[in-house]
């Protein structure tokens, strides 16, 4: 007699008078496959974990972006955040695209040039500049943005020194409505800090301003905030003009547009709530526009943004280690992906889901794969009942994760792209001892 | 392990318990099993059951099925005075 199918033998309780404040429940959302490919085969060739980068998700996103700024401002210009994703085949595709480079320390000032990128379309910002870094940019006919005043009388002591000259631009910070307002970079703008910088920098024959730069915050959910950095600094640059009859060549905006995943804490998914690059271009480019500069010398616009344009092109494919019904009765899993890889667990309740159609979903904890309390990927997400060795996917990763992840306990894994044909191609290779011996010394074995 | 006295199940997977007041949808094997147990079923017995029937090994089983016994009873639905008796 032939058997019938076996179904995991499952209960949930009936909570009467408690419906979603969303309305009716919503089909499961599967993943079962990323630009074509499925993830079981992704996961067969290249091991779980793994992260999985699109190629074709970058260009679209990017194409978005690109066109919601151009088609409101004439002269716009975007610089790639290195520290969001500096993975050279990533980092690549945005010079491809047209993006100039952003990078905040001398280790991703080589990783630009190596990547091919010109010297002067370099924009060197962050706190942190050595005498070596700096040197190295100035060679380079980079802009640098300077952050504070002992590196702007170092920065003059330098071009003394080496006899040329440096192009420069400071990093301003600024009251635009979001709090805490980041005064640890830059000079303010409302105490005239900035305004004493800028007339420094303008009697000192050896820099060149060339630009004014702000970074207002990240994950910045009110695109009016822009606006008003943006007309900030549209008065700073007329007020250049007005003192010494010069025009700067930039402003630069900086970056900290949301990106469409959802911060632990907030009431609707990030997805509904997350402004779209339109609305954040119109805000900018309605603040310059309509500001005093004349439209004939309107600057050109730099936009540093990062996770906004890459973390929907990165995925995390993890399997299922064990299911574990806590003390509590709360169902539990572990995967094999843990927050050392997943930094951003953090701060978003990162969507994970199934590969293929589950039955029987209930409030669930998942649990990474480390022995430590800590690495807890969500908290509670309702989920279906898996297997030990079902495949999830956990989505919108591109960003900060393959920079921040740290190696711990195990190795890190391999990171694969799709490129837009649909073929795939390690572009970080999974660790291994070997990755460790050479670095590593022991003095008593010599 | 015994189904409380105040548990009421019905056949198409409904579960009352009055004692608590908490009422629960099973799906069609966790319906089987409950009523296994309620039977006075032991696990052996409910195991054969199970390996005839199902599609089925015996380690997938046993796994399901402690786990399914540990969630009744965090419901209340199973009482186990001695926290040693696994039968």
């Amino acid at each position: 007699m032939e058997k019938f199918k076996y179904v995991k033998p499952g209960m949930s309780k009936i909570n009467a008078g408690m419906p979603s404040k969303f309305g009716l429940p919503v089909k499961q959302k599967i993943i079962s496959g990323i630009d074509g490919i499925p993830v079981s085969a992704l996961i067969e060739e290249y091991g779980s974990p793994l992260f999985v980068i699109s190629e074709k998700t970058i260009r679209d996103v990017y194409g978005e972006a690109k066109r919601a700024f151009d088609t409101r401002y004439p002269k716009v210009q975007f610089a790639w955040s290195y520290k969001t994703n500096y993975l050279d085949a990533v980092c690549s595709i945005f010079h491809e695209e047209g993006s100039w480079a952003e990078v905040v320390s001398g280790f991703e000032f080589e990783k630009a040039l190596s990547n091919g990128v010109n010297g002067s379309q370099i924009l060197f910002n962050g706190p942190e500049k050595s005498r070596d870094d700096l040197i190295m940019a100035i060679e380079n006919n980079a802009c640098i943005h300077i952050d504070h005043f002992d590196e702007l009388y170092l920065l003059i002591e330098i071009t003394r020194e080496i006899q040329k000259k440096a192009r420069v631009a400071i990093r301003i910070n600024l009251d635009a409505g979001i709090y805490p307002i980041w005064d640890r970079f830059g000079f303010n703008y409302e105490n005239g800090e900035a305004w004493n910088a800028i007339n420094r920098i303008m009697l000192a024959e050896s820099l060149e301003l060339i630009g004014l730069h702000t970074h207002i915050g990240t994950y910045i959910m009110a695109q009016a905030a822009y606006g008003i950095a943006a007309s900030k600094l549209a008065n700073l640059y007329m007020a250049i003009h007005r003192k010494f009859d010069y025009w700067l060549k930039y402003l630069d905006l900086g970056g900290g547009f949301a990106s469409k995943n959802t911060l632990k804490g907030a009431y609707m998914p990030g997805s509904e709530t997350c402004p779209s690059f339109d609305d954040y271009a119109e805000a900018i480019s309605n603040a310059l526009i309509s500001s005093e500069i004349p439209h004939e010398n309107l600057p050109v616009l730099f936009l540093e943004t990062g996770r906004a344009l890459i973390d929907d092109a990165g995925y995390l494919l993890t399997t299922v280690l064990a299911n574990k019904r806590l003390n509590g009765g709360r169902r539990s899993m572990v995967i094999d992906a843990g927050v050392n890889l997943l930094f951003t667990s953090f701060w978003y309740n990162l969507g994970v889901f199934p590969t293929k159609e589950m039955d029987h979903a209930e409030e669930t904890t998942i649990y990474g794969p480390l022995c430590m309390n800590i690495d807890v990927i969500r908290d509670a997400i309702v989920f279906p009942q898996v297997k030990t060795g079902d495949q999830l996917v956990i989505e919108r990763v591109g960003a900060y994760n393959i920079t921040q992840w740290m190696q711990f306990i195990n190795y890190r894994p391999n990171v694969v792209l799709i490129d837009n044909d649909g073929k795939t191609h390690i572009i970080r290779k999974k660790e291994s001892l070997a990755t460790f011996k050479k670095v590593e010394f022991d003095p008593k074995r010599g | 392990m015994k189904i409380t006295n105040e548990v009421r199940i019905s056949d198409n997977g409904f579960v009352f318990n009055s004692k608590t007041g908490d009422s629960f949808n099973v799906n069609p094997t966790g319906l089987e099993l409950t009523k296994l147990i309620a039977q006075g079923h032991d696990f052996d017995s409910i195991k054969n059951i199970f390996l005839e029937k199902y599609d089925l090994d015996d380690l997938t089983f046993e796994k399901d099925f402690y786990e399914f016994c540990a969630l009744i009873k965090h419901h209340q639905i199973t009482s186990q005075e001695d926290p040693l008796d696994f039968k």
